[in-house]
């Protein structure tokens, strides 16, 4: 043999190679082993804004039995074949405590997306869509006064009961499930996008969950498009 | 929204799974489309000439000869179908390791066209090899010194990768959360190793020719040809992924409904990108040639002014658009300047393995019609393999978790 | 020492002993290192070629190949070799009107660009000298093809199960202590079969000695880094027909930095992308998995 510098290549560059691979698997060990120990003593967590998705979107739950309308209102059919309608839980969100809602009368005919109700707010004021059509025959009398009924939003906060036109065509528009947990999530996002394009003004806390009474933020002039752009209802 | 709609009554896992709830008249039925009978015609053509291929040999199929081994088969099937799925690993690093969520939705997508294209990729390369059943020789017989030997190691552990990560939807859609669970959980390992991987072949496509210097034009030679085609790969791959998702939103519309993202904000975002790399990868190409010492050869002859079409209208030109459109939020625009640079780059791979190589040849290749027609049939066996995949597994839009059960 | 190098090269030229001999290095000489010195190698000298194609005629014979054609046929264009014929004889006219007579066949280089380039080693080359073809671990890529600056290996693109053909510098009869076939017969002494170190010697002595009447280089002592079939001749190399382009370089050590490439990627990437994963996750805090890893959303 006559020591060919050619042919030693081969066993030479299978060496590399074989030393990259091994080095490969001792990595994941070696960035494990750095990655491990405790993490620092965390102070108490600060609302930042969250531009990544939330883990799980935990902190908005949709009853099985409600849907929602893309003004932000909610219907759900009860047993008696009446349907309860209620403001969601980001709409609550955005508008705080709410000061009071003009609550349509019994006997009232509404049509879907169409404006039905009233709420005030921080000295503010916006209209609320329908989500079906149908006759009004109850309003929460609890709520109409007073009370920001944001904490069962879809229960003891409902607004009003309609007798439903034809309950499946209006329910056909609504979303729920998955699809409205996305949807719900997408408008927290453009909401606050809309409200705090800048970073400055902190409306998300951590985990993507929107602070009470975002609307707060809105300057006054803006109040009207940003709301009637949310809730669906133009001027009004 | 699906739960909302009746649910006709469940015919058994076929039919459920395989013909979209349809009964199998139906499915054939609604299988007669145009697109559908093009495909097939190009099928019924292409697919028997593959076999015709192994019994007759190349020289009876191919051009080829002894001046120019290499032609369309490895030119387009290899070179560029591997090029052209690189969206893999550019979106897969995107979401996983720089943790832009807002890509999420176009992630599997991309994946699956990546893993189609290698799978297509490789079916072409066997047909092209004289005998591929030695391909196993790359596993025994440490010929290490070839840059084809680390194309095709690399090439095969990529695509083990990819069929690692597309296995994700496909046992969703299996519903066997035994096989997705853990598979989900490695993902960021199979990212890295799917970037790793990446960077690795691409690159290395590029180094084949290294070796070749006196057959490929000097525009095109570098010593550093690697590294163009490892940027050029991620631009293949962000253009792609524009083309790709902007197809699949009108094709698959209904895919869409209640799952909303906005598909032109990503496309923006992905047009900033692809300006910005495209812009570099231009002015590195023209680095190469100084480098190269071949100045002069720029608008000179047919070679000369042919390099400046590439360049300046398939390179600069999307570039450029890239940025004015990402600028004034143009999505439309972005979408056309993606066509324009994946042309570009099936134009660069094409110009390197059959029109500036062996171009002091005075007989030049041009590729039989039994070629093109193998070539057109593999693309279309792609094309039909994702929308067969797409239409039935959760690749545009995910499942719930602890929902196994398809839309 | 002259006088016994010449008698030796003369005995290589007639008979085997010269395969029997120790290898004398250029080294214990103390002249600079020549690649390959102490592989067997062939010097071509054109000059003294009568152009008879009694190679061609030996080597079919050798190799199984069908009989060459007819001398009218094979002088009347160049014919590069092929499939069926691993080695051709060319004929290119002085201005004198005499006749050169050249023979092309595989250069077997030191740092040979095909062995290099296959990934299987179906082209190898052995330490001896040849480079050699391994039929059995072909895989039919054609990559030796694309990397041959002289392109000499050639393929069987008519047959269903083809192979790739050149010239073997039969290794064969090489290691059973013979000459190759087309050396052996040789009438007029145009191949010196011997040792590369001492062929290259020989031909300098020719060329940039005293004779004068040489074409001064010798094609093949630094071509592709150094290939052990060297050609002297009294007309320009191009007129020949040979590739004056070809790299002074070994093409293998071309692509050195590109395969340098994968190692290195297969040590940085890692750490930079996990690196770039913490960075942008960066605000998950107690030690949550972040949105990337492990519980994927959806």
């Amino acid at each position: 043999m006559f020591g060919h510098d050619f042919l030693a290549g081969y066993s030479a560059k299978l060496l590399e190679y074989g030393l990259a691979v091994s080095y490969l698997v001792l990595f994941v060990a070696f960035w494990r082993y750095v990655q491990g120990g405790t993490a620092k003593a965390q102070p108490e967590l600060r609302a930042t804004p969250h531009r990544e998705r939330a883990a799980s979107s935990g902190w908005f739950e949709l009853p099985s039995d409600v849907a929602l309308h893309p003004g932000h209102t909610w219907a759900r059919l009860l047993a008696d074949g009446s349907v309860a309608v209620g403001l969601d839980d980001l709409g609550h969100r955005m508008v705080g405590p709410v000061e009071s809602f003009e609550l349509p009368a019994a006997g009232v005919t509404l049509a879907q997306g169409e404006p039905a109700v009233r709420l005030h707010a921080a000295g503010k004021s916006v209209a609320l869509v329908s989500p079906v059509d149908g006759q009004v025959i109850a309003y929460n009398a609890a709520v109409a006064d007073s009370s920001d009924g944001s904490n069962e939003p879809y229960g003891q906060g409902w607004l009003f009961k309609v007798q439903p036109a034809n309950w499946k065509l209006s329910r056909a528009q609504l979303l729920d499930g998955p699809a409205a947990k996305d949807w719900i999530e997408e408008e927290a996002k453009r909401l606050v996008a809309r409200i705090a394009p800048r970073a400055g003004v902190e409306l998300l806390q951590d985990g993507g969950v929107p602070v009470h009474g975002m609307a707060r933020e809105i300057d006054p002039e803006n109040w009207d498009r940003v709301a009637s752009q949310f809730f669906h209802t133009e001027g009004a | 929204m699906d739960s909302a709609t009746t649910v006709p009554a469940q015919g058994s896992w076929v039919q459920e799974k395989i013909f979209l709830g349809m009964t199998l008249k139906e499915y054939l039925k609604s299988l007669w489309t145009p697109f559908n009978i093009v495909a097939a015609a190009i099928l019924a053509v292409g697919l028997p000439l593959i076999v015709y291929r192994f019994y007759a040999g190349l020289g009876a199929t191919t051009n080829l000869s002894q001046t120019q081994p290499w032609g369309l088969w490895i030119g387009f099937d290899m070179m560029t179908g591997i090029a052209l799925a690189a969206g893999g690993f550019t979106i897969g690093a995107t979401v996983e390791i720089f943790g832009l969520e807002d890509y999420h939705p176009i992630e599997r997508p991309a994946i699956l066209t990546g893993f189609l294209g290698y799978v297509i990729a490789i079916v072409g390369l066997c047909a092209d090899l004289g005998k591929p059943w030695n391909m196993v020789g790359i596993f025994s017989n440490n010929g290490t010194q070839s840059v084809l030997f680390e194309v095709a190691w690399c090439v095969c552990c990529y695509t083990s990768v990819l069929a690692l990560e597309f296995a994700v939807p496909f046992f969703e859609w299996l519903g066997w959360q035994r096989f997705y669970r853990p598979l989900k959980k490695i993902l960021l390992a199979l990212t890295v190793l799917s970037v790793m991987f990446s960077t690795m072949h691409q690159s290395a496509l590029g180094s084949l020719f290294i070796i070749a210097p006196g057959k490929l034009h000097p525009l095109w030679y570098s010593e550093s040809m690697f590294f163009f085609f490892f940027l050029s790969a991620v631009i293949a791959g962000i253009s792609m992924v524009i083309v790709e998702s902007a197809i699949s939103h009108k094709v698959f519309a209904s895919q869409f409904e209640g799952h909303h993202f906005d598909a032109d904000e990503l496309t923006l975002g992905l047009g900033k990108a692809g300006a910005v790399v495209m812009f570099a990868y231009f002015f590195l190409k023209l680095q190469g040639v100084i480098d190269n010492h071949a100045i002069e050869y720029i608008g000179r002859g047919f070679y000369g002014k042919w390099w400046l079409v590439e360049m300046l209208g398939f390179v600069l030109l999307p570039s450029v658009m890239y940025a004015w459109a990402a600028r004034n939020r143009r999505a439309r625009v972005v979408r056309v300047a993606g066509v324009i640079a994946v042309t570009g780059i099936i134009l660069n791979r094409v110009n390197i393995s059959m029109v500036a190589y062996n171009w002091t040849q005075p007989v030049r290749y041009v590729p039989s019609w039994m070629e093109i027609m193998v070539s057109l049939a593999l693309v279309t066996v792609g094309i039909l393999a994702f929308r067969w995949i797409v239409n039935r597994m959760p690749v545009l839009h995910e499942l719930d978790q602890g929902s196994p059960a398809g839309h | 020492m002259k006088l016994g190098r010449r008698t030796f090269l003369q005995m290589g030229a007639a008979g085997t002993a010269a395969l029997t001999v120790t290898p004398v290095t250029a080294k214990a000489f103390g002249r600079e290192e020549v690649p390959g010195e102490g592989e067997r190698a062939v010097l071509v000298d054109t000059t003294v070629c009568v152009g008879c194609r009694g190679c061609e005629a030996a080597c079919a014979e050798a190799n199984g190949l069908p009989d060459p054609v007819a001398d009218a046929e094979a002088y009347a264009t160049r014919r590069p070799t092929g499939p069926n014929s691993f080695t051709v004889v060319n004929q290119v006219e002085k201005p004198s009107g005499e006749s050169r007579y050249v023979k092309r066949q595989c250069m077997h280089c030191v740092e040979p660009a095909c062995a290099s380039a296959c990934p299987v080693r179906a082209i190898d080359k052995e330490p001896t000298g040849p480079v050699a073809y391994h039929g059995d671990r072909c895989m039919g890529c054609r990559y030796c093809m694309v990397a041959c600056p002289w392109s000499m290996p050639k393929y069987q693109y008519s047959k269903a199960i083809p192979l790739v053909r050149k010239c073997t510098f039969c290794a064969t009869r090489q290691a059973e202590g013979k000459k190759p076939a087309c050396v052996s017969v040789c009438p007029s002494g145009a191949l010196n079969f011997g040792l590369r170190g001492e062929l290259v010697e020989e031909a300098r002595r020719r060329v940039y000695g005293n004779e004068g009447k040489y074409t001064q280089h010798i094609y093949g002592e630094q071509e592709a880094g150094g290939t052990n079939w060297m050609y002297i001749t009294d007309i320009p190399f191009e007129e020949l027909g040979f590739e004056v382009k070809v790299n002074d370089n070994s093409y293998p050590k071309l692509v050195k930095g590109a395969l340098g490439v994968p190692p290195v990627v297969m040590t940085l990437w890692p750490p930079l992308l996990m690196g770039m994963y913490a960075f942008s996750h960066r605000k998950d805090k107690n030690g949550k998995k972040g949105a990337g890893e492990g519980g994927h959303h959806g």
